[in-house]
């Protein structure tokens, strides 16, 4: 690249060009229709109420975000109440989605009990589990903490049995003819053998968790919480507060899924070579 | 996906009877296996709460449950089933959500996945609203259109839309340009090439993304029910009986929930897949709907 560069410098140039062109391509199609809204609101082609401009949803967020919001510092309560829940949740699903993935891809009884009532619970919508949950633990975090476990664990155990047919049974046979206890094959073998698919599992779990969260915490959030604070939002009718809460949970969503996580996941490709067709 | 593997388990145990048996009593040996665990779950639930160990405000007995939906049912009066009505409503509305994310996601798929102009412009916009929930624009929707139909199906299809128009992009981008070029320099017309080549080429990828779809429209329309329904649907059966304490019916609607969901992934989508990638490719299966 650099060697065609030195030997035609003149095609520096239209490269350069090309560039902002291509800026432009990936910006304008995001900037275009929110300064489009802008003017339309400025100018009064659209109804405020329900299309509030960018640059006031913008406002609204900053306001709420600090402490002469209703409630002060709402937001930073709200986005920080919501990743408690995400992270207790997906710690729950990680650790029992790895327990059950391990039992139902090394034993015979683990397949034979597990695989059924995975594929009976499995079509259930998670959310449909809310109103049970409300009824058995109370309107508190645990009822989202739950919802977000479930959401989460199917695919993690998914991932695990799926990474534990990719190993190779002579590792287990070494280690079994070298005297490793089951316990020790655990932890030595088994764990590290699967930890690049659970980290795909967890990525992929992590999306359909948030999503299961943020409609967790409007049925079933007292206060704080993301999804409660539009839900909340909609019985004032604050519609500046809505879009602010969607912007803020596509956002998060975003960064949660491919960067945090994308970023573990390329890390381990790169240490360990494996990639996880998912 | 699990399912789909029990169904890879039978056919091995049905290749695997012919050598030693009939072949129809393995397969049926299998999915008594398959059941057992069900059964002594739910036969151990049972005696949980015969016994007074699980508390049946809870966590009722599946006698119970079963007993509700008989009473929800109401066979001998068809045309006035409480439940039949609730599953009507909610299938309807899961169904014109997808019907109507088809009609859009199908078309602007082609449009992007054929022209690399639309799809790069396209696609930060696309990166940016796929992460978000469906069920996050309830809120909006509900300021917008108020409590009923319009705001669930809004939903729904905003659920449905997204896997259905990434799987057509996909599968129209799969399409190698060479395959496009014979058949133009041959001298086919345009509406030969979306028929011959474009529509075949692209179908395994469509078929896993209209399954994906209606997976999807049918798992955020409960959540959509819960929040802006007014008297009909599965989710507002569910949610509704919060109020009385009545988990029977909960369990009810759960299990339909399921039960449908199954039904219609392996009913409708099932078939469509056999009569088509299936017959063409021999591909075995196609995706898992999530």
């Amino acid at each position: 690249m650099s060697l065609q560069v030195a030997a035609v410098p003149a095609e520096q140039r239209p490269s350069r060009l090309e560039r902002v062109a291509d800026a432009a391509l990936t910006m304008g199609p995001v900037v275009l229709p929110l300064v489009l809204w802008e003017l339309a609101a400025w100018m009064g082609w659209i109804n405020t109420f329900l299309f509030p401009s960018p640059s006031r949803i913008a406002a609204t967020l900053w306001t709420q975000s600090g402490p002469d919001g209703n409630p002060p510092w709402g937001i930073p309560l709200h986005v920080a109440r919501s990743l408690t829940r995400l992270l207790a949740g997906m710690a729950i699903a990680i650790a029992l989605g790895t327990l059950v993935g391990v039992v139902i891809g090394m034993t015979r009884w683990g397949r034979f009990i597990f695989r059924p009532l995975i594929s009976a619970l499995m079509p259930v919508p998670t959310l449909a589990w809310t109103p049970v949950l409300l009824l058995a633990v109370g309107i508190d975090d645990r009822a989202t903490i739950i919802v977000v476990a479930i959401a989460a664990s199917f695919e993690i155990i998914y991932t695990i049995v799926a990474g534990l047919e990719m190993m190779n049974v002579r590792v287990f046979w070494v280690a079994q003819s070298m005297g490793a206890t089951p316990v020790q094959i655990f932890w030595r073998v088994i764990l590290p053998g699967v930890l690049p698919y659970l980290i795909t599992g967890v990525r992929l779990g992590t999306g359909y968790a948030w999503r299961a969260l943020i409609a967790a915490e409007m049925l079933a959030a007292s206060s704080y919480g993301l999804g409660f604070m539009i839900f909340d939002a909609s019985e004032y009718m604050s519609m500046d507060v809505i879009y602010g809460g969607v912007v803020l949970i596509a956002v998060l969503g975003y960064l949660l899924e491919n960067v945090l996580i994308g970023r573990l996941e390329a890390a381990t490709i790169d240490k360990w070579g494996v990639r996880v067709e998912a | 996906m699990a399912s789909s593997e029990a169904r890879v388990q039978d056919a091995t145990a049905q290749t695997g009877g012919v050598g030693g048996g009939s072949t129809r009593l393995v397969a049926l040996r299998s999915f008594a296996e398959f059941l057992l665990p069900i059964v002594v779950l739910l036969l151990l639930w049972e005696a949980g709460v015969r016994t007074g160990l699980i508390d049946p405000t809870i966590l009722p007995a599946p006698s119970m449950i079963v007993g509700r939906a008989w009473v929800l049912l109401d066979p001998s009066h068809p045309e006035r089933s409480l439940l039949l009505t609730h599953i009507a409503a909610s299938l309807w509305r899961a169904l014109v959500a997808f019907a109507i994310a088809c009609g859009v996601a199908i078309p602007l798929g082609f449009a992007l996945g054929l022209s690399p102009i639309a799809y790069r412009s396209a696609s930060p916009l696309l990166s940016l609203l796929l992460p978000l929930p469906a069920v996050a624009w309830t809120p909006i929707f509900l300021v917008g259109f108020g409590q009923g139909d319009t705001t669930i199906i809004s939903v729904c299809f905003l659920g449905a839309v997204f896997p259905v128009l990434y799987a057509t992009i996909r599968g129209v981008q799969s399409i190698s340009p060479h395959s496009l070029w014979v058949v133009r320099s041959m001298g086919a017309r345009r509406s030969d090439i979306f028929v011959r080549v474009l529509l075949p080429g692209c179908l395994p990828a469509l078929i896993s993304g209209l399954k994906l779809g209606m997976a999807h429209s049918w798992r955020t329309l409960v959540a959509a029910e819960m929040l802006a329904a007014l008297s009909r649907g599965l989710g507002y059966m569910i949610f509704a009986a919060r109020a009385y304490m009545d988990v029977s019916t909960m369990f009810v609607g759960i299990a339909c929930l399921a039960v449908i969901g199954m039904l219609v992934e392996h009913g409708l989508f099932g078939p469509l897949e056999s009569a088509t990638v299936r017959k063409w490719y021999g591909v075995s299966r196609v995706g898992g709907a999530r």
